[in-house]
């Protein structure tokens, strides 16, 4: 079997996030894989829809949950919208993990604050689930999610459950406008509720992923809390065929997104050239 | 290192006896309109071994092809999926007449096809293949093999370099390949002699090449590293038209596009095709941003790749002077020259 | 020269123009150039090396030229028809551009060769071209010259090809399309193939193939006539371009007879004069339909 056949994977379970976004869980069709297969967060997969093609994600579920993998997609080409299609029981195929991935063991003994906007709480999904399946080995967790309306917040069950554990501290908002009459949550950008929740840089990450300019506003909010950019991780995407290092596609100057990333501190991802 | 000598009728010969024993013969040869190309020969009469044209494309072909299968797929009842491998038996070949910058091209290659993962594909044929070159007595005025770390008498992923002498040629063994070529047909070969005018052969021809090649590219890795925004590629970049001609020719061009055709209702192969940076569309994402939305981004990235990034990579530089990419291109594109400048504006580092 | 690089300087220190397209001597043999300064317009030449169709080069697609401004454009009587070709489907309007025609007595059919203009080195489709002087332009520059004429090699082979079975002609396609990897030089210099996507790009709905396997090619090429039958100049720059010689030329040649036959047109470099593939007429050939 060559480096580019991927596994066969079938479709457990499919959860529709929000109007178009959808949450597919996966189960290796070969028990040997499904035992051996393991990953870190924030590594991505190449899926495919055999007869459309394949697509990057990354695994939107921990490694620390064994037996599936998750991915979260939006339907904006001839890929995904060839996922949305499927049932569940069908099969699809799944080439990974690859790329690098959050240094986990790292944040041990330190508070990690997360902060994501829209679909970018996929990649950042597998961290928090990540940490808080491993929660007595870190300190403070608080989670910082927005997106445009309430109908576009996704993983909206786990919202929920992160809200109700006494040791998150969560905060959601919605853009001004997209409250609903019963929304309780909070109205205002993510970057202007962090500088509101002003979480301390003590001993602390952050994890951050979300639309560019959510982490164009983001960063130096942060900066002003007296995060580093060497402790500022976030996840980059390009466009992408092997996931392997060998098709030359997803490179951002001397960097391969695919081989060097896709997470990146901000120092790292201030040294690259602007291509991207 | 082992020598030998092989006259032109014997080398013509082994052909022959190859092609006898069942083995793939490619070498140069004459095709329609007077071009030359790479291709599996029938009859050792077919190969035009003396030049002086250059094979029109380069060997990636034979390693990695404009298209090939990765897999195929058949759709089950019940929503399962067949997945059959690609065969990978590539048949054994002797590449008789290679030019010296092709062959150094393979080898240069072989960094990232085996970068962690081993692209099994592009290594069967690397394994099955046997590479006899001949030396170049420099081509034209395009030539620039000088400037990269090579010459026309490079011996870089050759198993074996043939320089042209009186009556034949001197076989200069460099692998194992190449001596278990040579102690597998005996008969063909003579005691090393002529090994003067094999030296006279390669200076002269060295000499042809370094006269009009631009400096050495090697040191240009640093300009580029700090370069990236600089009115060159503006400049550079004006008269190209995007069409990828250069990759098409390119020993070393590697990027490659990977698509699924179905091939009925419920079967169908996944292609892995040569593909290039140089199209607008090769970097474009679903939402229809574009990191590199102009040619000037481009042609830099073409650059780049192939003196900055794959040598800061791999220690290598994606190139080896074989000149094609300015031969082909339609639109004047001029490498040589965009190494000069660099080099120029490098402050003469080279 | 002297003409035209008089006239260059002028345009440009006028304000006319931003940047006069035209071509010039490289250090491997004439290609285009893009002069935006009185320097670079004294580096103007025209000779019979100057075979490219710098037409291409006006696609307001091409962000990094188009970026410099009011272009000027050299161009040849087969290079104007490509212009009309660009005002006729409204891709330019005509007071974007300023067009400065050369007259053309011919070029080489390999402009690297040092050989004198004549019957047997001219470019095939110069040898039985009628236009010495283009119309359309804004400038003419250049002496009117000779009027060397040859016979046509894609004609003979076009008639050896069409005295074929279909298996012979099959045959020949066959062979010399199995060179193409799609790299699809042949449609980025053509001044006409300017579509934002090309039919061969899409994905939704995929068209046709995108891999050079033997009907992968095919469909490309087959489309590619298709879509130009009626539009083509027949400015030889897709035979030029292609890296592995496929005798592109004699698909265009056959076709602009194919539509001359059918249709009365031929390449003009009128504007005005409606596209066949564009316009319908009542009394448009259709005996092969009904």
């Amino acid at each position: 079997m060559n480096v580019y056949q991927p596994y066969l994977v079938r479709i457990a379970n499919i959860t529709d996030e929000t109007p178009d976004t959808r949450t597919l869980r996966l189960e290796f069709v070969d028990p040997a894989v499904a035992e051996s297969f393991s990953f870190k967060a924030g590594q991505f997969g190449e899926y495919s829809v055999f007869g459309a093609g394949e697509c990057t994600f990354c695994i939107a579920s921990p490694p620390t949950r064994k037996g599936y993998i998750e991915c979260s997609f939006k339907c904006v080409g001839k890929v995904t919208r060839a996922m949305r299609e499927l049932g569940v029981g069908d099969v699809m195929g799944f080439r990974g993990p690859y790329g690098n991935s959050f240094p986990v063991e790292a944040f041990y003994g330190k508070s990690v604050v997360f902060v994501a906007g829209g679909i970018g709480l996929a990649p950042v999904r597998c961290v928090i689930w990540n940490v808080l399946d491993l929660r007595d080995k870190f300190k403070n967790v608080t989670i910082i999610y927005g997106a445009r309306s309430v109908s576009d917040l996704v993983y909206k069950r786990e919202l929920e459950e992160w809200g109700r554990r006494p040791d998150v501290k969560l905060h959601v908002t919605v853009d001004p406008g997209g409250e609903t009459p019963d929304w309780k949550g909070q109205v205002g950008f993510v970057p202007a509720v962090v500088e509101k929740a002003a979480p301390s840089s003590v001993n602390a990450v952050a994890v951050v992923c979300g639309p560019p300019i959510m982490i164009k506003f983001t960063l130096p909010v942060l900066r002003k809390l007296g995060f580093t950019d060497d402790r500022i991780y976030t996840t980059l995407e390009n466009r992408m065929k092997c996931g392997i290092g060998k098709c030359g596609r997803c490179n951002i100057g001397p960097v391969y997104v695919c081989k060097d990333g896709p997470v990146f501190t901000a120092s790292q991802i201030a040294a690259l050239p602007p291509e991207f | 290192m082992d020598a030998m000598t092989i006259s032109r009728a014997d080398l013509l010969g082994l052909a022959e006896d190859l092609l006898g024993s069942g083995i793939r013969v490619v070498g140069p040869a004459k095709a329609s309109r007077g071009m030359v190309e790479y291709r599996a020969v029938a009859a050792a009469s077919e190969l035009a071994l003396e030049g002086p044209e250059l094979p029109a494309r380069s060997l990636k072909e034979f390693y990695l092809p404009p298209t090939e299968p990765l897999f195929a797929w058949k759709s089950l009842a019940g929503g399962k999926v067949e997945l059959m491998e690609a065969r990978m038996a590539p048949p054994p070949t002797v590449v008789i007449g290679a030019r010296p910058c092709d062959a150094a091209g393979v080898e240069v290659l072989d960094k990232v096809m085996g970068w962690d993962y081993r692209d099994e594909p592009y290594f069967a044929r690397r394994e099955a293949t046997t590479i006899v070159s001949i030396a170049c007595a420099g081509i034209d005025s395009s030539c620039f093999c000088t400037s990269v770390g090579l010459g026309p008498d490079a011996t870089r992923g050759s198993d074996l370099l043939l320089v042209p002498i009186e009556g034949g040629y001197r076989a200069e063994v460099l692998t194992e390949k190449g001596a278990r070529l040579v102690s597998g047909h005996q008969g063909r070969f003579r005691p090393d002699s002529g090994a003067a005018q094999a030296q006279e052969f390669k200076q002269k021809a060295r000499a042809k090449v370094a006269a009009h090649a631009p400096p050495d590219a090697r040191p240009l890795r640093s300009w580029l590293e700090t370069h990236f925004d600089h009115p060159l590629w503006a400049e550079v970049a004006l008269r190209c038209h995007g069409c990828g001609a250069c990759a098409a020719v390119c020993p070393t061009c590697h990027c490659f596009d990977i698509v699924d055709e179905p091939e009925g209702v419920t079967t169908g192969v996944r292609r892995r095709n040569w593909d290039t940076c140089q199209t607008a569309r090769f970097t474009v994402h679903a939402s229809g941003h574009n990191p590199r939305s102009d040619q000037n981004s481009r042609i830099r990235q073409r650059v780049m790749h192939k003196f900055m990034i794959y040598p800061k990579r791999f220690n290598e530089i994606l190139c080896t002077g074989c000149g094609r990419c300015v031969r082909a291109c339609p639109g004047g594109m001029d490498l040589l020259e965009v190494i000069s400048r660099v080099s120029a504006l490098a402050g003469g580092a080279g | 020269m002297t003409e035209l690089r008089e006239l260059a300087r002028k345009l440009l220190s006028d304000g006319q123009v931003k940047v006069v397209i035209g071509y010039e001597e490289g250090p491997r043999g004439v290609r285009p150039l893009f002069a935006t300064d009185g320097a670079a317009a004294d580096r103007l030449i025209f000779d019979e090396r100057c075979v490219q169709n710098l037409a291409t080069y006006l696609d307001r697609r091409r962000v990094h030229v188009a970026r410099l401004g009011k272009p000027a454009i050299v161009a040849k009587p087969c290079d104007v028809k490509a212009v009309a070709g660009l005002l006729r489907e409204t891709q330019l309007k005509r007071e974007d551009v300023v067009i400065i025609g050369v007259r053309c007595g011919g070029v080489l059919a390999d402009p690297k060769s040092l050989q004198r203009l004549g019957p047997d080195t001219m470019a095939d489709r110069c040898r039985t071209c009628e236009t010495r002087e283009p119309g359309l332009v804004d400038y003419l520059v250049g002496p009117m010259p000779e009027a060397v004429r040859g016979q046509s090699g894609r004609d003979a082979k076009i008639a050896e090809l069409d005295a074929m079975t279909p298996e012979e002609r099959w045959s020949f396609w066959q062979k010399e399309l199995s060179r193409c990897t799609r790299c699809q030089a042949c449609r980025q210099v053509c001044p006409l193939c300017y579509c934002d996507r090309c039919m061969a790009d899409k994905t939704e709905p995929q068209w046709i193939e995108s891999s050079p396997h033997p009907r992968g090619i095919l469909a490309w090429h087959l489309i590619r006539a298709i879509h130009l039958a009626g539009r083509c100049v027949d400015c030889g720059e897709c035979e030029r371009a292609c890296p592995v010689s496929i005798p592109l030329g004699l698909i265009t040649r056959k076709v602009a007879q194919v539509v001359a036959q059918r249709f009365q047109h031929h390449p003009t470099d009128d504007p005005s004069v409606p596209s066949p593939i564009g316009t319908w007429r009542s009394d448009d050939p259709q005996e092969f339909i009904l």
